[in-house]
């Protein structure tokens, strides 16, 4: 549950599992040395159009209402390319008549990245982003939330998070705040990041609520500090008693360490939720003074003040619940540009404010959906899911800035220059952090290259 | 199109290809950037550490015991010297020549080692390692032995009672147990800890057996702890108590998996609506001491078996569980992984894309188990009482397609099943000890046609009964408003009124009442109609049955003047009620259309052309003769759960219950439970123990394969296992030796352990108990029966998310999905529906959190206090002093007595409690009571919450 090194009863019994001679688990540090400390990851669910955020295709605009057949990318339709779908609900439906761009792009920045003008403020911050427009996946239904964050199709079963393995493999940084944070709203595919690594591993979820941000996080019955001082002194006595009749007992030792634990984090947690000491200019850089940005600045906001005392895994989800805000079927114009009103303006203040207080250098940035859409309309204005190439970028924590990575066809239909699976995105960051995700196999759960992806060294500074 | 396990994908790879990058370059970019290349200088490399797990995991596979690909084995180096077809794989001092490292160093894809879709390329810090080995000479231990032959592991040799040895240390020993335990402790020069003190032994035995805390005056009633006999017969108590399969039930339901239904919302994507028919079946079964391999049989096979039972029907749940509505290979492949899982402890899964790489199964025997299951299907039959699914049903299989090829999927991507050849079910040859016999099943009627069921017309009339009824209350209802409002009115508005703005009607009460009333008239007249024609159609169907065996043939000689007379009548019935039915529809539209809004006509008009359309039809209908081949819609018992595998928005076409079933799944249990088969027992003890114990005797539990750790006590298991056996598959009698067996009884801790704890610090010789922390349910069980507030129903529907903060019902009782689950209980390391063969026993702050500061915890210290404080109902006052108190708190939750030191911490922590600034909110206003009594109250509250946060009380000691 988002706490490193004290899951101790889980070791144990990890323990009595080894079957291999050299296993041993993770001991916090990493293999290598890291590049970066902390993830913030931003996930906006639905599925975001790639063409109308970050990889402009004009052609789109050129041919539109014309079937991609008439065209002559017809090619993108051959059956051979398609074939990688493999869907938790079978969602297979080729929109075949090409729908023209809803927005204007234009270049920003020295790189002169083209940045759709949904996210006027984002594109400012462009010249900090890695771009990659050459992922693609293969679960063409909402399942690929789940296979973005685990590397896995559902279809074959339940698998931990990036965010576990990071926590699986690294040491606190605070020891009084939990190290795997999830805000927002799962669907229940993506409920759960521990999986076989063990709920100890699963993110803590928070709400931007000062007053109760955590599950059981304060006394849901009035109990003075006094007494409850009284009681834990007492606790604590009784403990040490029985350790005196069940000596060397290390389940005791850990249940003591886990309610002091316990006791900093349910003292820290709203302090960092407490935004009154931030600058005015702050909260605005946020977007807070704009109702329609300021549940996910405030997001964004605690997500720097986590990241700032060693938080080290943030996964926000935008849109979350039921298929996802972003899921644009029809209406994709008014829905984009609601979305990327919501989200433009809180990102790229976490941009220059990581930047200006000197943790950007120590924080990756991640901002991702689970698939594109379709080059293709569907019921006249929108566009269905699209899993053969899509966008995502990444910032900070010792990534290039400015760059573009990859390359989609004409129509923004296949990845064709450096393809990604989702699991190179892992492999990145896990690279970062300083992890090799070969020595955190765990014994009796064999992992294949492809989830372990490679790291794009394209992008790496 | 990922593989489950071993190898690279081949779709992966060749889109590596699209993108015109060559794979050794993945390869080589993979190896330069993650590999630390491990330090191999000056020191040597140990085969055994280093080379020897490398070679086991990569490539014994194919060039070991299991199989010898080109003559070549790899599993000792005299065979490595000796080499295969292409000579011998290791040059000693030359690692340059050496075909293990050309091999596996080979860059090109159809050459290199292991193969393409087999594995990985090994890396370069691997290769290094070799290298070097082999340039140190290649030396091997000296008595370096070859893999044994897979027929000859432990788990696939049959279990043959091992004899029971004798030991010297006749004083600890209470049953043969303790005797294969005290071998090992002589050799190992260990001591086994003392028997742990009767109130530990107490707690232990009932939290373990039942799930509960053993009350004060239970323990006094049953066997006071002097007595000679007590520890016995408490045992024997315990598990003749039905609470006993409820604790039990819970077990086993994370081996079997059980989950309540989830989906999107209120979509049915996963397992079954009232699933709890399967956990009550289990509750039951255990309670009953049904036999281990009944239990089996009847999850498996019970609708081939006893196909009319309800009763054992429900067990078949063990099969709705893996329902999903999208995508039938991955509700099959998880069937066939967690039969092998969780009944065999065999990890079938392994092969879906190849063949296991340590055990002797092929790729097809995974789809040769998949055949087992490929026709069945799962639906909801009636339950007695009830007719509407929705609200309650039986969740059950059935074989449905029998029909319904089974293909090996290549490489185990279920786009490229090989149409070559169909696959038939059938076992892994090892373990073939005897040719399976699958035989159809010949169903009788009542299992293909459900509504044969003696309940199903009965209720199906009843049903329409009530509606007649309720529509008659209606009616009354509506006529006593009637008459109402014309009393209540003077005649003068009666005048009905104009609205100018809407355009709407204004009806006066009266005139609003009447016609209501009118409606309600027309509803009983559909009512009844409705209820005729439901006895109409029971009849004809009843007729139809007279006229044919029980088997659903029809007989020669039949009565068919009757059959066609009561199938005439139900025809017209049916169409009478079809015209009472338009007939309302006509006039509720016509009312409305009355009351609506200017702008709603328009819409209400439409729907009235097509309600008197109907009507029109229906009196036609009624009209006209009834011809031979006209049919009335027969009433059903069943309802199949449709599928979404060809649409995601539209479910599959729908199809008759067959006559026949294939027999696949009871010739499956059949060869499960058969006392030969040597891993059913095995595996089954095994979990039995570890739940017991703390710990497994083989572990993972779910892996009795060769990739598993050989069991340091494979003489005790087998003895277990052929005592489960020749018990006549008894839990109870396994549970009874072993919680009544020396080494159950003794202390956990390590005082006076001396040698014991430093020869064997992991305690795998069970020379001292293993503490256990408390399990979910059982954490959140206790609390409430100490309080005296456990409420003890049993059985029934699960208790919805929503109401569960306000139940005191048992953990077990409460829905619990993939979606749904229970706050307090996930922090506790509930079990989670995919896959929980062990549970989790973490400590972190998330338990202090829950138990430090919910309204749960804090509710009950209260109710656990007042009850300590007032042990009779009687006494008027909480009249017991501090140190009784302090007693009984400590007996209670802790199930000890206190010590000197921890009555004397209890007391100061009272009276702290009790000091004037300690006031926090003046509540005694409320409460009519003195401050003073309030302080009092309160601190014995605190008490509690302490002895609730106390390690003593999560962890089984």
């Amino acid at each position: 549950m988002g706490f490193t090194g004290l899951a101790l009863g889980a070791m144990l019994q990890r323990d009595g599992k080894a079957s291999e001679l050299t296993w041993a688990l993770p001991d916090g540090r990493p293999h290598f040395s890291p590049q970066a400390r902390s993830v913030i990851w931003l996930f906006m669910n639905g599925g975001v159009s790639q063409m109308e955020s970050f990889d402009p295709k004009p052609m789109l605009t050129k041919y539109a209402g014309k079937k991609i057949s008439e065209t002559p990318f017809a090619g993108v339709q051959d059956a051979g390319k398609l074939a990688i779908e493999r869907s938790f609900a079978m969602n297979a439906e080729q929109r075949s008549v090409l729908y023209p761009l809803q927005v204007g792009f234009r270049p920003h920045g020295q790189s002169g990245i083209e940045v759709s003008d949904w996210f006027p403020n984002v594109a400012r911050r462009v010249d900090k982003l890695a771009v990659i427009r050459s992922l693609w996946t293969t679960d063409s239904n909402h399942g690929a939330q789940t296979q973005f964050h685990t590397g896995r199709n559902s279809l074959d079963g339940e698998f931990p998070t990036l965010g576990a393995w990071v926590h699986y493999g690294l040491g606190s940084l605070n020891q009084n705040l939990p190290q795997f944070i999830s805000i927002g709203q799962r669907e229940y595919w993506n409920k759960k990041d521990g999986h076989y690594l063990g709920p100890a591993h699963d993110a803590v979820p928070l709400r931007i609520d000062p007053g109760n941000p955590l599950d059981y996080g304060r006394s849901e019955r009035p109990f003075s500090r006094r007494d409850r001082s009284v009681g834990m002194d007492l606790v604590r006595e009784l403990n040490a008693l029985s350790g005196v009749e069940y000596p060397q007992d290390p389940g005791l030792a850990a249940r003591i360490a886990s309610y002091e634990l316990a006791y900093r984090m349910q003292m820290s947690v709203p302090e960092i939720l407490d935004f009154s000491r931030e600058t005015a200019e702050t909260r605005s850089l946020y977007g807070l003074d704009h109702a329609h940005c300021r549940d996910f600045g405030q997001q964004l906001l605690a997500a720097r003040r986590f990241v700032e005392s060693g938080v080290r895994f943030i996964q926000i989800q935008h849109g979350g619940g039921g298929a996802g805000a972003w899921d644009a079927h029809s209406g994709l114009r008014a829905n984009h540009a609601g979305n990327a009103l919501a989200v433009d303006q809180p990102i790229a203040g976490l941009l220059i404010d990581l930047e200006r207080r000197g943790l950007l250098d120590e924080t990756i940035v991640l901002f991702a959906s689970e698939f594109g859409r379709t080059p293709g309309s569907q019921s006249s204005d929108g566009r269905d899911h699209h899993i053969f190439g899509f966008s995502v970028w990444m910032a900070g924590g010792g990534l290039k800035g400015g760059v573009v990575h990859g390359a989609t066809d004409e129509l923004g239909f296949h990845a064709v220059e450096n393809r990604h699976y989702v699991t190179d995105i892992h492999a990145t960051i896990l690279g970062q952090l300083g992890l090799d995700s070969r020595k955190l196999e765990v014994p009796g759960r064999k992992r294949l290259a492809i989830d372990h992806g490679t790291p794009i060294h394209e992008i790496i500074a | 199109m990922i593989q489950e396990c071993g190898g690279t994908n081949g779709l992966f790879e060749s889109f590596r290809d699209l993108t015109g990058r060559w794979l050794g370059e993945v390869a080589a970019l993979i190896i330069a950037s993650f590999i630390g290349v491990q330090a191999v200088g000056a020191n040597e490399v140990d085969y055994n550490q280093q080379i020897k797990p490398l070679l086991q995991s990569r490539c014994y596979g194919c060039h070991g015991a299991l199989k010898q690909k080109a003559q070549l084995r790899l599993d000792t180096v005299e065979s490595m010297l000796q080499g295969g077809k292409s000579g011998p794989a290791v040059r000693r001092g030359d690692a340059v020549k050496s075909l293990l490292i050309q091999r596996v160093i080979e860059t090109q894809l159809d050459e290199r080692m292991p193969p393409e879709h087999e594995g990985e390329a090994l890396s370069e810090g691997q290769v290094a390692l070799m290298r070097q080995w082999i340039t140190d000479g290649a030396r091997a231990p000296a008595d370096e032995t070859p893999e044994t032959d897979p027929k000859e592991h432990w788990a696939f040799r049959p279990i043959k009672p091992p004899k029971v040895p004798r030991v010297g240390n006749t004083d600890w020993g209470r049953n043969p147990i303790d005797a294969f335990l005290g071998q090992k402790h002589e050799a190992l020069g260990i001591h086994p800890q003392p028997e742990a003190s009767g109130s530990v032994q107490l707690r232990r035995v009932y939290l373990d057996l039942i799930g509960l805390p053993p009350e004060p005056e239970e323990v006094v009633r049953v066997a006071p702890i002097d007595t000679s006999v007590w520890y016995e017969r408490t045992v024997q108590r315990l598990l003749q108590d039905p609470r006993h399969g409820e604790r039990w039930a819970r077990h086993w339901m994370d081996i079997w998996r059980y989950s309540d239904w989830w989906g999107l919302g209120q979509e049915l994507r996963n397992s079954q609506k009232h699933l709890w028919h399967w956990r009550d079946w289990m509750v039951e079964s255990f309670n009953a001491d049904m036999p281990y391999d009944e239990m089996i049989r009847l999850m498996l096979a019970a609708d081939e078996l006893h196909p009319g039972d309800t009763d054992k029907l429900r067990a078949t749940g063990f099969l709705a569980r893996n329902y999903f509505l999208f995508n039938r290979d991955r509700w099959l492949e998880e069937t066939v992984e967690h039969v092998g899982k969780g009944f065999l402890g065999l990890t079938l899964n392994c092969a879906k894309c190849h063949d296991h790489k340590y055990d002797p199964i092929a790729q097809k025997d995974f789809y040769r188990m998949r055949a087992f299951f490929e026709p069945y299907q799962v639906r909801l039959d009636m339950l007695p009482g009830e007719t509407d699914l929705a609200r309650n049903g039986l969740p059950r299989a059935f074989d449905a397609k029998l029909e319904t090829p089974t293909y090996v999927f290549v490489r185990g991507q279920e786009m490229q099943p090989d149409k070559s050849e169909r696959i038939q079910a059938g076992v892994p040859e090892l373990l073939a000890f005897k040719p399976l016999s699958i035989r159809p099943v010949t169903l009788p009627a009542l299992a293909w046609q459900p509504e044969r069921q003696s309940w199903v017309l009965l209720d199906h009339c009843e049903s329409a009964r009530r509606m007649v009824q309720q529509a008659e209350v209606a009616l009354e209802q509506g006529r006593q408003k009637l008459e109402e409002a014309r009393r209540s009115l003077a005649p003068s508005s009666e005048v009905a009124l104009r609205d100018s703005g809407g355009g709407q009607a204004v009806l006066s009460p009266a005139q609003l009442a009447e016609g209501e009333f009118k409606l309600a008239g027309l509803s009983l007249d559909s009512a009844r109609a409705e209820q005729k024609a439901v006895e109409r159609r029971a009849e004809a169907m009843r007729a139809t049955w007279a006229t044919e065996n029980s088997a659903g043939h029809t007989l020669e000689q039949a009565p068919k003047i009757e059959e066609q007379e009561a199938v005439t009548a139900a025809i017209r019935a049916e169409r009478e009620m079809a015209l009472a039915k338009s007939r309302q529809v006509l006039a509720s539209n016509e009312w409305r259309l009355r009351l609506a809004k200017a702008d709603q006509k328009a819409g209400i008009e439409k729907e009235m052309t097509a309600a008197r359309d109907s009507f029109e039809k229906a009196a036609k209908a009624v009209e006209s003769p009834v011809t031979p081949g006209d049919k009335f819609t027969r009433l059903t018992g069943s309802k199949w759960t449709t599928t979404r595998f060809i649409h995601p928005d539209r479910d599959d076409p729908s199809f008759e219950f067959p006559r026949e079933s294939s027999g696949r799944r009871s010739a499956l249990a059949d060869w499960i439970t058969d006392p030969r088969n040597p891993l059913t027992a095995r595996v089954a003890v095994n979990h039995v123990w570890a739940r017991h114990m703390g710990a497994p005797l083989v572990s993972p539990v779910f892996e009795f394969g060769r990739k598993g750790k050989p069991p340091d006590h494979s003489e005790l298991l087998d003895w277990l296992a052929s005592e489960l056996i020749e018990s006549g598959w008894s839990l109870k009698h396994l549970h009874e030796l072993i919680v009544t067996s020396a080494a159950y009884r003794m202390s956990s801790s390590v005082t006076g352990a001396g040698d014991s704890a430093t020869r064997d610090p992991d305690n795998r010789y069970w020379w001292r108990r293993t503490p256990i922390r408390l399990e979910a349910e059982v954490v959140r069980d206790s609390i409430l029966s100490m309080a005296g507030v456990l409420d003890t129903t049993r059985g029934g529907p699960s208790v919805a998310p929503g109401d569960q903060a306000s139940s005191r019902r048992r953990s077990l009782y409460f829905f619990h999905s993939n979606n749904d689950r229970n706050l307090f209980l996930t922090t506790f390391d509930e079990a989670a529906v995919i896959e929980c063969y062990q549970r989790e026993q973490s400590i972190v702050p998330q338990q202090a959190l829950a138990l430090s500061n919910s309204a749960f915890v804090h509710d009950a210290a209260g109710w656990i206090a007042a009850r300590i404080s007032r042990p009779a109902a009687s006494m008027a006052t909480e009249s017991i002093s501090d140190s009784e108190f302090v007693r009984g708190a400590f007996e209670r939750i802790l199930g000890q007595s206190p010590t000197e030191a921890q009555t004397a911490a209890s007391l100061k922590a009272l009276l702290a409690w009790r000091e004037e600034n300690s006031a926090e909110t003046t509540q005694s206003d409320l409460d009519g009571i003195s401050d003073a009594e309030r302080r009092h109250r309160d601190s014995r509250r605190h008490l509690m919450w302490a002895l609730l946060n106390h390690n003593d009380f999560v962890t089984l000691r």
